[in-house]
């Protein structure tokens, strides 16, 4: 029984495990270092009117993050240089969607101001709030003025310089093209869909068909029987006819129905007693009244 | 004397001002026809009791969405912070279709499919209703994700239909939503012609083997093996098939009575309730007389021609290849088509008509439960492709 027990805790916990760690992989490892601007010569004004080097981090998950606390550095030697502070909505990233930071080397200005500037040649990491695991790094190669380097798409692998800025906006500015236009310019009379559609159908279903064909024969294997040395059995006589139809059982249930509302009280002048089962409740209970003296 | 006439003169302007407010000031044509239509619904569910419980919280919800009032009052569907923008945010978000299909995996028997499994591919046949009516919507113009919202009316599911359409065009929904139930409604006028056409009458009095009894586990693995195997290969009919089966698991179980009784009652009431007021109110005639409506109209009476066509035809091949004495009553084709349980009573009426001896509505109820998750698998591959 003991052996039990601890067999069923080490199931639970190891459970508790996987699904706490999966649901680390659902926040803080969703961000991505997006985009950067390196030489602000021209472009994006932060809001106390400076231009300076920029950062667009991406939340990638379909659930809101939360980026306070963790680290962003351009010290790979020293990866909790610039603590972003907790509890701002700021620091809120909601799905899907993006956070600036402004490498003025000013931190007084206010949470998205780090303490560090960003450097050609240079690189920049985010890390979790334990300093230690790295999320998402960049290196800095030769940057163009007021040119932003990102992902090509957001979040996706791709890097390179971007036509156009894009600071809290998609990085990718050319014409999206939805899943649904790109399957029916693939597939213009919608012979693709029933075909691939229509297997899927079919096939799911087929496999329910041969489970449940088997299911009966799979769950009726007596595995004591399988694994146990055979024994010389007696074997006991057979019911005649090996399956009962569901219409034999319908009859069978019909009857006992009718039967059950069959007994009634009042049956032709004949009067029969029936006991009358009431189901206890305390609410109605005088023993538990308010007319009781609290103790 | 004065006085008194700018009181007059107050008073009027008033009272101009309150005409214009009501709805006998800004009624439109429009209007008046949606309002035929809610009044035509609530008769045909209580005068030909064509599907009442849909049909009246529908009929009386256009009632409501055509009530031409002006706009800034915080009182149309459309009008964000109103109390039926609330209720249709249920709608919007696909919230109502998933509890509804718990509802009905609370109350459906799967017995009929357990017992003969094969049944599951009448089903499966039925769905070509969507397919063809989603060739047919791209012929006719509509968009891919437009097609594919049209065609689901071909499943003959309200709530399977409502989900997928608000997800792939939520401004058709309305239309959508409203012909599929008018058509399931109108299933025990469609569907018997066209099963009367594709069979000869040796087929119509094949009778079938009765069902095996079905064992209690058999019962309880059915909904957690189905929702496994469907949702493993069709993640994105997850909401619909999680829910149907787990209302499914809640009967069966046989120890969570209560929950089974709450999804299967109250809990279903209070949504149909909601869905049906809240789509019908989504009838605005601004957004509701548009020749895309009538489009819809038309894919929805193809779509379903076309699965009751595929269902009837695909028993008849399939006879092909099954011996003598476990051969299908083509007559239950028609029945993949999954309004449940109309389409199944209509293999039951139109099987009797021909021998009276002959019960179709057991074997007819199997295919009529595996439409239903053929019709949710379908609907989880047309979000996965098109949204």
């Amino acid at each position: 029984m003991k052996r039990k027990l601890y067999i069923a805790r080490a199931v639970i916990a190891l459970a508790m495990v996987l699904i706490a760690g999966h649901g680390y992989a659902q926040s803080s490892l969703d961000l991505r270092i997006n985009e950067v601007l390196v030489i602000n010569d021209s472009n994006y004004v932060d809001t106390y009117g400076r231009r300076n080097g920029w950062i667009e981090i991406f939340n990638t998950a379909y659930n809101t993050v939360d980026i306070g606390g963790m680290y962003l550095t351009d010290d790979p030697a020293n990866p909790t240089k610039y603590w972003i502070p907790k509890g701002d909505p700021i620091t809120s990233i909601a799905p899907r969607n993006y956070v600036l930071f402004f490498a003025d080397s000013m931190p007084t200005r206010g949470i998205q101001h780090l303490n560090f500037k960003l450097k050609e040649g240079g690189s920049l990491a985010l890390f979790e709030s334990n300093g230690r695991t790295m999320i998402d790094a960049v290196k800095l190669g030769p940057q163009k003025p007021d040119v932003s380097y990102g992902r090509l798409e957001d979040g996706g692998v791709e890097w390179g310089f971007l036509e156009k800025t894009t600071p809290g906006a998609n990085n990718f500015t050319g014409v999206i093209v939805t899943a649904g236009e790109k399957f029916g310019a693939m597939d213009p009379f919608g012979v693709g869909m029933a075909v691939i559609a229509m297997s899927v159908v079919f096939f799911a279903l087929i496999l329910l068909y041969v489970v449940f064909k088997n299911t009966k024969k799979i769950y009726s294997i007596d595995l004591r029987k399988l694994f146990s040395k055979p024994e010389v059995e007696v074997e006991a006589p057979k019911p005649a006819g090996e399956e009962i139809s569901g219409e034999v059982n319908a009859a069978i249930a019909l009857a006992l129905h009718m039967y059950v509302n069959a007994l009634h009280d009042h049956e032709e002048t004949v009067l029969t007693i029936k006991k009358v089962a009431r189901t206890y409740s305390p609410w109605s209970s005088k023993i538990y009244g308010l007319r009781n003296v609290p103790r | 004397m004065e006085h008194s006439g700018n009181f007059l003169t107050f008073v009027g302007e008033h009272l101009q001002q309150f005409f214009s407010y009501t709805a006998f000031a800004n009624v439109t044509s429009g209007h008046l026809i949606m309002i035929a239509i809610g009044l035509i619904f609530i008769y045909l569910a209580i005068a030909k009791e064509y599907e009442p419980m849909l049909l009246i919280p529908i009929g009386f919800g256009i009632l409501v969405g055509n009530i031409a009032f002006t706009p800034g009052l915080k009182l149309g569907i459309y009008e964000t912070g109103s109390v039926m923008n609330y209720l249709y945010f249920g709608v919007l978000q696909g919230v109502y279709p998933p509890l509804i299909f718990l509802g009905i995996g609370a109350m459906t028997d799967f017995s009929a499919l357990i017992s003969n499994p094969k049944l599951m591919l009448i089903g499966a046949a039925a769905q070509f209703g969507i397919f063809g009516a989603y060739a047919i919507a791209l012929l006719l113009g509509f968009s891919p994700s437009e097609a594919g919202a049209i065609a689901i009316i071909g499943g003959a599911d309200g709530p399977t239909a409502i989900f997928l359409s608000s997800k792939l065009a939520p401004e058709l929904m309305g239309a959508i939503a409203i012909s599929a139930y008018s058509y399931m409604a109108l299933v025990p006028v469609i569907q018997p012609p066209i099963m009367r056409l594709l069979t000869n009458k040796r087929e119509r009095l094949i009778r079938m083997k009765p069902p095996r009894s079905v064992s209690k586990t058999e019962k309880v693995l059915f909904p957690i093996i189905g929702m496994l195997l469907t949702t493993f290969i069709v993640p994105s009919g997850l909401p619909l098939l999680g829910m149907l089966f787990f209302g499914n698991l809640l009967k069966e179980s046989g120890v969570t009575k209560r929950l089974a009784d709450t999804a299967k009652g109250p809990l279903i009431d209070i949504v149909t309730i909601l869905i049906g007021l809240t789509v019908g109110a989504s009838t605005q005639a601004t957004t509701f007389l548009t020749a895309k409506s009538v489009g819809i109209f038309a894919l929805g009476a193809a779509s379903f021609v076309i699965a009751t066509t595929a269902g009837v035809l695909f028993v008849k091949f399939f006879n092909l290849f099954l011996k003598e004495g476990n051969k299908i009553n083509p007559l239950i084709g028609n029945s993949g088509v999954s309004a449940v349980p109309d389409s199944a009573r209509v293999s039951q009426v139109i099987g009797l008509e021909y021998d009276k001896t002959n019960h179709l509505l057991m074997h007819a109820m199997g295919p009529n439960v595996a439409g239903v998750i053929g019709s949710a698998v379908a609907a989880g591959i047309l979000l996965g492709f098109l949204s």
